[in-house]
C-alpha cells in the first residue's frame, strides 16, 4: 500500500501482483507468502480545458517494474455512448496507476452512464458524471481503485471541463491536470504554460507592483502543441513513459482521436 | 365492475379469468372516497390545490396535511388513504436526495414519478430480489408537481403503478365533475394567478362544505421559488379574489 502514495514506485523496488516475501526477514527454513493486489503500471496522463474544447492525453506504455508489458495499452476511454464503438460519446475518462483497476472503473462508469440514459431519458452531463465518479471511488474507500482518474468533456455552457480525482474520490474542476508517473514533471510545466504562473509583464514594476501576465484561454492548436511538448519532456526523464501518445479532443462536434509516436527507449 | 365476484378478488396477485386484478381495481375505488385534489400546470409553474375535510369545528385545520414537499423542486398532493402516501413520499424523498448526492443535480419530475410507481406493485408475495413492503396495493393517488430542466410538469400516479402527465388533473371524490370543469376552462396561456383561481373555483364547485381559506390549501412549484405551500395570508388573498356566487 505504501507504494500507492509514492510518486516513484521504483524507490520501493519493482511491484508485482504476486510478491515473494522478503526472505531475509523470515526465520530460517520458513517462507512467507502474501498477496499484493496492486501493481503500478506507470505511464502518465494529461488534460487541458479550453474555451470550447477539452484535450485529454495519455501515453500508451504499460510497465511493471523494469519490464514493458505493452507498447500500446490505452489509458483514455470514451464514456456513455450508445454504441459499441462509443461513436456518439461526449465524455472521456483517463486512468493511470493500476491498469486493471482503471479498466474496471471505466467499465463501471460506462455501465452507469448507459443506465442513466435509460432511466432519465437524457445523456449524463459531465457535471453529473463527475459527481458519480467521485461516489464510485469513495464507495471503495477501504479497498480503493488504485487509479488517478481525470474526466473531461464540455459543460452545460459548452466550455471545456476537466475534473481530476485522487484514488478515493476527492475531486476538483480545473483548467489543466497531469496525472501518473510523470505528473510531478509535467504539472509545473502546465502551471507555467497554461495558467501563466510565475510569468510577469516585463517592466511593469518591482516587488508588489509587478503585474502578472494576463491569462487568456488557449487555442486548440496551442493546447495540442503543449501536450506534445509535455510528453516529449516526460519521456526524456521518466522511464515508465513512452511508446505512443494517445490524444482525444472533445468539441461540440464530437471526439477526435489522434495517435502520435513517442520514443520507445 | 362488481359482477362475478369470486375467489379471484381475494388473492392479491391473482388474475381473474377475465384478466383483471380485483384488489388493484378496488384500490382505485378507495381513491374515489378521498377528498378532491387538483393540479394545474401553466408555463410559469404548477398549482396544486386540495380540499381539507373539516369534520369538526374542534379540528385544528393546519394538522390536515394533504400537500407535502418531496424536494425543493417537487411537491405532491394526495387523495385516498393518507397513511399509505407516507411510505411513497418517503421513498420519493430518498430517491431525490440520493440522486442529488450521486449526480450533483436535481432529479427530474418524471424520474421521481417513476420511482414512486416502482413501489406500487410491490405488494403481496415478494418477487425474487425485490422486497415486498405492502400486503395490499396502495389506497392513495398522487398528483406530482415539479419544475426541472424541461420546465414545469404535472404527473398523476395511481396505485396500479401507471402514471401519465397532465396539463390539468383532478382526483378524489369530486374528480369527475372537477375534471369536466378543467376540461372546459383550461388553456395553454393560463398565468399562475389564473391557475390559482381555476383550482379554487373548481374545488368550490365540487366541495360539499362552503369553501373558505381554512378548508382548502394551495401550493405552487415555480422556477424561482421551487415548491411552496401558501401561507394563511396568501390563501385568504386568493379566496378573496374568487367571484362570489
Amino acid at each position: 500500500m505504501a507504494a500507492m502514495f509514492s510518486q516513484n514506485p521504483l524507490m520501493n523496488g519493482p511491484n508485482y501482483s504476486f510478491n515473494d516475501a522478503p526472505r531475509t526477514a523470515a526465520p530460517e527454513g520458513a517462507r512467507q507468502h502474501r498477496f499484493d493486489p496492486y501493481t503500478d503500471n506507470g505511464g502518465s496522463t494529461l488534460a487541458i480545458a479550453g474555451a470550447d474544447f477539452t484535450i485529454m492525453a495519455g501515453d500508451t506504455r504499460l510497465t511493471s517494474g523494469y519490464s514493458i508489458n505493452s507498447r500500446y495499452h490505452p489509458k483514455l476511454f470514451k464514456i456513455g455512448g450508445t454504441t459499441a464503438d462509443q461513436k456518439d460519446a461526449t465524455i472521456v475518462l483517463s486512468v493511470v496507476g493500476f491498469a486493471a483497476d482503471g479498466e474496471a472503473l471505466k467499465e463501471r462508469l460506462d455501465a452507469i452512464c448507459k443506465m442513466y440514459r435509460y432511466r432519465h431519458g437524457k445523456p449524463m452531463s459531465v457535471k453529473a458524471c463527475a459527481q458519480r465518479l467521485s461516489t464510485i471511488l469513495y464507495q471503495k474507500r477501504f479497498f480503493p481503485y488504485y487509479v488517478y482518474a481525470i474526466l473531461g468533456g464540455l459543460d452545460e455552457e459548452g466550455k471545456g471541463a476537466v475534473y481530476s480525482y485522487d484514488p478515493v474520490g476527492s475531486y476538483e474542476r480545473e483548467q489543466c491536470r497531469a496525472g501518473g508517473a510523470a505528473a510531478s514533471l509535467i504539472m509545473p510545466f502546465l502551471d507555467n504554460q497554461v495558467n501563466f504562473k510565475n510569468q510577469y509583464e516585463p517592466g511593469s514594476g518591482v516587488g508588489h507592483a509587478l503585474q502578472e501576465r494576463e491569462r487568456k484561454p488557449l487555442t486548440r492548436s496551442e493546447g495540442e502543441v503543449l501536450v506534445k511538448d509535455a510528453f516529449d519532456g516526460a519521456v526524456e526523464r521518466h522511464i515508465e513513459v513512452g511508446d505512443g501518445l494517445q490524444m482525444m479532443v472533445i468539441t461540440k462536434d464530437g471526439i477526435e482521436e489522434v495517435l502520435l509516436p513517442l520514443k520507445k527507449d | 365492475m362488481f359482477m362475478a365476484r369470486s375467489e379471484y378478488d381475494r388473492g392479491i396477485n391473482t388474475f381473474s379469468p377475465e384478466g383483471r386484478l380485483f384488489q388493484v381495481e378496488y384500490s382505485l375505488e378507495a381513491i374515489k372516497l378521498g377528498s378532491t385534489a387538483i393540479g394545474v400546470a401553466t408555463s410559469e409553474g404548477v398549482i396544486l390545490g386540495v380540499e381539507k375535510r373539516v369534520t369538526s369545528t374542534l379540528l385544528e385545520t393546519s394538522s390536515v396535511e394533504k400537500i407535502v414537499e418531496i424536494d425543493r423542486h417537487i411537491g405532491t398532493a394526495m387523495s385516498g388513504l393518507q397513511a399509505d402516501a407516507r411510505s411513497m413520499i418517503e421513498h420519493a424523498r430518498v430517491e431525490c436526495q440520493s440522486h442529488a448526492f450521486n449526480y450533483n443535480e436535481k432529479l427530474r419530475v418524471e424520474s421521481c414519478t417513476q420511482a414512486i410507481c416502482d413501489l406500487a406493485l410491490r405488494f403481496g408475495e415478494s418477487a425474487d430480489g425485490e422486497e415486498s413492503i405492502m400486503s395490499r396495493p396502495f389506497g392513495v393517488a398522487l398528483l406530482i408537481a415539479g419544475y426541472d430542466e424541461d420546465g414545469p410538469s404535472l404527473y398523476h400516479a395511481e396505485p396500479s403503478g401507471t402514471f401519465y402527465r397532465y396539463d390539468a388533473k383532478a382526483i378524489g371524490s369530486g374528480s369527475e365533475g372537477a375534471q369536466a370543469e378543467l376540461q372546459n376552462e383550461y388553456h395553454k396561456s393560463l398565468t399562475l394567478e389564473d391557475a390559482e383561481t381555476l383550482v379554487l373555483k373548481t374545488l368550490k364547485q365540487v366541495m360539499e362544505e362552503k369553501l373558505d381559506a381554512k378548508n382548502v390549501q394551495l401550493a405552487s412549484v415555480t422556477k424561482d421559488k421551487g415548491f411552496r405551500i401558501y401561507t394563511d395570508e396568501e390563501m385568504a388573498a386568493v379566496v378573496a379574489r374568487l367571484p362570489a356566487n
